[in-house]
Order: C-alpha cells, then sequence, then structure tokens
C-alpha cells in the first residue's frame, strides 16, 4: 500500500499526463464527467457518480471505425483504430462492476475488436466511496462500495490522501512509475479499512429485496403491472444512455459526396425507432413493450445469460428520470420488497 | 386557502363516481420525499394514492394526447404553468376542450430538492417537506426546519408569472396574489450584450455536453407533432452522430419549431439531465417576437392569432424587397 498527499494531485495529473491519455472527473459547469484531463481543468474526486458512467471511454457514444472514399477503381476503405493506452482514474465500485457487466458483452465472441483494445489498454483507478447518496442501492447487487475487485488499483480517501492497493500487473507498473510522488501506507491499514467499512453500512438498503426476482419474471411477461408503469414514461433516453450497463447501440454511414464515414453510436430501447423494421413493422410498438423490454432486459434476459442482474444501483435513473420511473420504484412495485420503505 | 391533499381525493372521487371523466391525471408520491410523480386513477381504490405537495411539478397535459387516443374525457389537475400548457393544445387543436375536466390549483412555487438539501446538510435524514404559507417545512430524524419558501423553489418558478390557472372548470383554492418574481428577460440580455465569440463559446459550450435523450422534446407541451422531424429516418434529417453540428442543429431547430407558441413553462431545462440552459434559448425568441410584433404571451389566449401564424395583407413588412 502506497499514499498520496493531496495537494500533490495536480502534479499527479501532470506526471500521468506525459505518458499516456489520462481521464478524470471534471466538472464541465454543474456536471461532473468524465473527460481528457488538460492542466487548468476542474477535477472533482469528491462527486459521488458522474452524470455519464466512465462506460463511455470504452464504449464511447459516436465512434467513427470506417472511413471510405469513391475512386475511380472503386471503394477505397480505411479502418479507424482507437487512440493509444489512457488511465481512467476515480471510477466508483458500481460503474466499475458496469464496466465489467459490459465485459460480458463486448468480449465474448464475437469479440468487440474497439471495445477490446481500449480495455486492454486502460488502466482503471477505483475509488472508494466514503459518503454513498441516499438514491445509491449498490449493495443490492452485492456490491461493496468500499471494494473493487477487478479494479487495477483501489484508491481509498482518508481525508488529506489517497492510499493506493494495486490489485493487478498494470496496476503494480502504475504505482512504480508514479513512485517518486508515494509514501508507504502500511500503518494506514486499519483507517482504510475502516472507511471502506463505514461506506458499505452507510448504502441504504430501502427495503429492497431482489431474491428470487428474476425467477418471479419468468412468468411475468404479460403481467398488467406493464400496462401500469409506462403510461408516465415520457420515451426519452436518459435513463438508458445515463445506465452504466445499458449498451445498445446503431450503426450509421454519414456520407457527403465521394466520401463517408461509418459510425457507431448509442441507441435507446425507450425511441419508437429502435426497433423499427425496414418493413415498416415495429415488435415493440407502443411505450408499454419498450417500458417491459428495458426493466426485463435488467432484471431477467441479462441475469439468464450471465448470471448477474444488470443492475448496479448506481441510482441515476433514480436520481434523473424525469417522471421517477426508476430501478428503485420498479423493483418495489414488481415484489422485489422485504420491508419497510426508504 | 391553501387547496388540501383532502380536496384534491374529494373532488377525484365525485368525479369518479359521477362518471363525470373515465380518466383523472394527478401526482402520486415515489419512494423519496423528493419524488411526486404522474398518477393515473381510474378507480375508487387507487384515489388514495393522490398527493399535492412541492413537489408536483410534473405538467399533466402532455399525456393528454396519448391517453384521449383511448378516453373520451379526462379529469386532470392544473397549475398555473400546467393551464398555460392547455391552451397550447387547444390552440394547436390537439385536443377539444370538452374533452378534459380541468380542476385548477393556484401554486406559490414548486420546491428544489438541491436546494433543500444543501440547506438541510443531512439528506439521508429528510422524511418530507410539506409548503406552510410561506415556509417549507422539512421533516428529518432530528426534528422540524422551517425555510423561507422563496429560497428554495425551482428556478423555474422563480421567474413564474402565471400562479393561478388561466383556465379551469373549477378552481379548488382562492387565487393567490401574484408575486414579485424575476425579470424573465435577464440572463437573454446578458447574452446579447456578449460578444459574437462569447456566445459561441456558451452556446457550444452546453451543446456540447447534450446527450440527445429527447427529454427537453418529449415534455414539451408545444413538441405536439404526430411525428417529429428528429425521428423520421427517410430522409434523416437530424443525424444520429452525438457532434456539436448536429446537436447545435437540434436545439436550433426546435427552438424555432416553438418560436411563438412556447408558454415559457421551463420544463425543457427542468428535465435536461445534462443541465443545458434550453430555455434561455426559447426566451430569446420570445424576446424577439415581442420586440418585432408586439407583445405576446403564447398560452394565455387561444382564440388569439399568434405572431408567426397569422399574416397580413397590409404586413408593413413584405417578402419581396421591391
Amino acid at each position: 500500500m502506497k499514499k498520496l498527499k493531496k495537494e500533490k494531485l495536480t502534479e499527479l495529473w501532470s506526471l500521468l499526463a506525459e505518458r499516456t491519455s489520462l481521464y478524470l472527473p471534471v466538472d464541465e459547469g454543474g456536471s461532473v464527467n468524465f473527460l481528457p484531463w488538460e492542466k487548468g481543468m476542474e477535477v472533482d474526486l469528491d462527486a459521488l457518480n458522474s452524470t455519464i458512467p466512465p462506460k463511455s471511454i470504452f464504449f464511447q457514444q459516436t465512434e467513427v471505425y470506417l472511413q471510405y472514399t469513391t475512386e475511380e477503381d472503386g471503394l477505397k476503405f480505411e479502418e479507424i483504430t482507437p487512440q493509444g493506452p489512457a488511465v481512467l482514474f476515480g471510477v466508483r465500485p458500481c460503474d466499475l462492476k458496469g464496466i465489467q457487466l459490459l465485459d460480458n458483452v463486448f468480449l465474448q465472441e464475437p469479440e468487440d475488436s474497439l471495445y477490446k483494445q481500449r480495455r486492454l489498454e486502460t488502466t482503471i483507478v477505483a475509488l472508494t466511496c466514503t459518503k454513498p447518496d441516499s438514491s445509491c442501492f449498490c449493495t443490492l447487487f452485492d456490491i461493496d462500495p468500499g471494494a473493487a475487485p477487478g479494479a487495477d488499483l483501489l484508491a481509498t480517501d482518508l481525508g488529506e490522501e489517497f492510499v493506493f492497493t494495486a490489485q493487478s500487473e498494470k496496476g503494480e507498473s502504475l504505482l512504480e512509475a508514479i513512485a517518486t510522488l508515494l509514501e508507504d501506507a502500511e500503518a494506514d491499514s486499519k483507517a482504510v479499512e475502516e472507511v471502506r467499512r463505514q461506506a458499505k453500512a452507510a448504502v441504504p438498503t430501502h427495503g429492497l429485496d431482489v431474491e428470487g426476482l428474476k425467477e418471479k419474471l419468468d412468468s411475468m411477461f404479460d403481467d398488467p403491472i406493464w400496462g401500469t408503469f409506462y403510461r408516465r414514461c415520457l420515451g426519452c433516453g436518459t435513463c438508458t444512455y445515463l445506465c452504466p450497463t445499458c449498451h445498445c447501440f446503431d450503426i450509421q454511414d454519414h456520407t457527403r459526396g465521394e466520401e463517408g464515414l461509418r459510425f457507431r453510436c448509442w441507441d435507446s430501447c425507450m425511441f419508437g425507432e429502435f426497433t423499427l423494421m425496414a418493413s415498416g413493422h415495429n415488435p415493440r410498438p407502443t411505450q408499454k413493450e419498450r417500458v417491459r423490454n428495458r426493466f426485463l432486459h435488467k432484471l431477467n434476459y441479462y441475469p439468464k445469460n450471465f448470471e448477474s442482474y444488470a443492475c448496479v444501483g448506481c441510482g441515476r435513473c433514480v436520481r434523473k428520470c424525469p417522471v421517477n420511473l426508476d430501478m428503485i420504484e420498479v423493483i418495489k412495485a414488481l415484489g422485489g420488497v422485504t420491508s419497510g420503505s426508504c | 386557502m391553501k387547496p388540501t391533499v383532502d380536496k384534491l381525493k374529494e373532488i377525484a372521487a365525485e368525479t369518479l363516481v359521477g362518471k363525470k371523466a373515465e380518466l383523472i391525471l394527478g401526482w402520486q408520491k415515489g419512494s423519496f420525499w423528493w419524488q411526486s410523480f404522474p398518477a393515473f386513477i381510474e378507480k375508487q381504490e387507487e384515489l388514495d394514492s393522490l398527493t399535492w405537495d412541492p413537489f408536483c411539478v410534473a405538467n399533466l397535459s402532455i399525456y393528454l394526447l396519448e391517453e384521449l387516443k383511448r378516453k373520451k374525457k379526462v379529469a386532470l389537475f392544473v397549475k398555473g404553468c400546467d393551464a398555460l400548457a392547455i391552451n397550447r393544445l387547444l390552440q394547436d387543436k390537439c385536443i377539444e376542450r370538452e374533452q378534459v375536466l380541468l380542476y385548477g390549483l393556484p401554486c406559490k412555487g414548486m420546491a428544489d430538492r438541491a436546494k433543500i438539501e444543501a440547506a438541510v446538510g443531512e439528506e439521508l435524514s429528510i422524511r418530507e417537506v410539506r409548503r406552510d404559507g410561506d415556509e417549507f417545512i422539512v421533516l428529518t430524524d432530528n426534528g422540524e426546519q422551517h425555510l423561507d419558501a422563496s429560497n428554495y423553489l425551482l428556478d423555474k418558478c422563480l421567474s413564474c408569472r402565471y400562479p393561478n390557472p388561466i383556465v379551469y372548470d373549477q378552481l379548488l383554492a382562492q387565487e393567490i396574489d401574484t408575486f414579485p418574481v424575476k425579470e424573465r428577460f435577464q440572463s437573454v440580455v446578458k447574452l446579447e450584450n456578449s460578444t459574437f465569440e462569447e456566445r459561441y463559446l456558451y452556446w457550444s459550450g452546453h451543446f456540447n455536453r447534450c446527450l440527445r435523450c429527447f427529454a427537453c422534446r418529449n415534455v414539451c407541451p408545444a413538441c405536439n407533432c404526430r411525428e417529429c422531424i428528429f425521428d423520421q429516418n427517410e430522409p434523416r434529417w437530424l443525424g444520429k452522430a452525438n457532434i456539436l453540428s448536429e446537436n447545435q442543429f437540434c436545439h436550433l431547430i426546435r427552438a424555432y419549431h416553438v418560436a411563438g407558441r412556447c408558454i415559457d413553462c421551463g420544463e425543457c431545462q427542468r428535465v435536461c439531465p445534462m443541465d443545458i440552459p434550453l430555455q434561455e434559448l426559447n426566451r430569446k425568441l420570445i424576446k424577439d417576437l415581442n420586440e418585432l410584433y408586439g407583445d405576446y404571451d403564447a398560452g394565455t389566449d387561444p382564440e388569439e392569432p399568434q405572431p408567426l401564424g397569422t399574416f397580413k395583407l397590409d404586413d408593413p413588412a413584405s417578402f419581396s424587397e421591391s
């Protein structure tokens, strides 16, 4: 274990940015998001969750991957590959789990080469939580806000300093690269454990219980409950775009004259066009089918494929859905409740 | 006298029993003290879920577009801003007046969760926030706190000019006195006085953040097209790439499509997950229209000709230069 005094953070950013792309949670005017760091940016490591989850570093909202031109002897293609190595600093445990749930999808056969390259070349520094929000519910999905298994490096905020624990070879080599800024922290292990323990205890349970919910939903496809949820849904894409586990995309061409680009971009099952087929038929013709799909995907379809619910309890949908059609409301209404209320 | 939850429940019960409407649109509490979301009441046993508290901000009128496809008559509660939206839908011929039963609720403004949390500082322990006169009473695990409500309103309510519904069938409480509000064009004037480069930086910074979730469009009572230009894919007017040029196109086109019809309710800005100041954009167009064609308040009178929806044969500004 090593530690870094907070007053040395700017030095750390400069040191890291010299050797690699560095993504940090940056305040861009009320909204904190992971951006490539440049000198002078306002880094906010106290913000609990970035507005847009860090999945966007690996699975970009818009990603051009092919350029083409029409020439006399036919179409010429040029592949565009992702930029080189990066360090992603400050990922919360729930968001790290979100990335791991995306791994299940993008790294299974056929592998998504764009996603894979970014994932392999990026060193993730996870940051344990110190003060969970009232709308957090990560522990419902067995996520520990004081731990981040799978992160290359784990950082814990002790107030005046960050304590780092390497959890992979990438993490160890990152610690070596910044060794001049670090001090030994073996003596702080008890304090670190206490901070992590407190974080876990501070996550509200909301009286929720998802034990058996996946199985219960097997027979709820035609349940009248879907006919009540959707009525207030505005059909916007806020929940899906801010969700750390949503991963649907579309592929589009942008052609102008003899040149063009092929890109993929996020898509949302909340939009009518999402399942609209070329014939004009739409198997999810109304918002009812779309809302049902979103929640069944998280709580039934994905768990059947990958043995894990596709929700990490980050609370973004709770905080941002304009009509509160969020995961806590829906799990409660579906009967995933043991006792009490929020 | 302020409208009470009991009054809302009583009138809703009368509506259902008397078969005055098939559906009642109101609000119900969510899991958190700051959540009051749209409720769709069709049965007596659902009446008890109705609420009326400082978080009933959602404008229920936008649901009429969908619900009136299946229902002959819908009753709904309307605040001042919501009533302007009803007039918007009437004037745009989206609904007929006989299809709706309007219960008016004078409103002194809705509460801002973040402002209250910042003041109370113990967000995990807030249980309930209710209004009493000019105060918000915050119930926490550690007792009650009294806040001067005017400091904890949603930003959009700070410039509210119509606290009393302008159209209704029955008003559920006495009209309230209008209160002093923030001048609504302040930030527009500030932007007008900045340089072109400053304005470009300002708006491109905001539009760069846009997620293209369309919450602004979907919550807007003036965005009532059966098919939005942004959803058309043959041809695809708006590309799906999230890049500045497409995002600018999206927001400028939307602002122009609602120009002269925007009721300035501020819902677009409230629901934006990326905090883009969309109301400023619409207010710039309202201000320009006022200066060009005389003062006009969209949503106040559905019979009044709209500045961009009418023409005069003796219009002093001709289409041709000659």
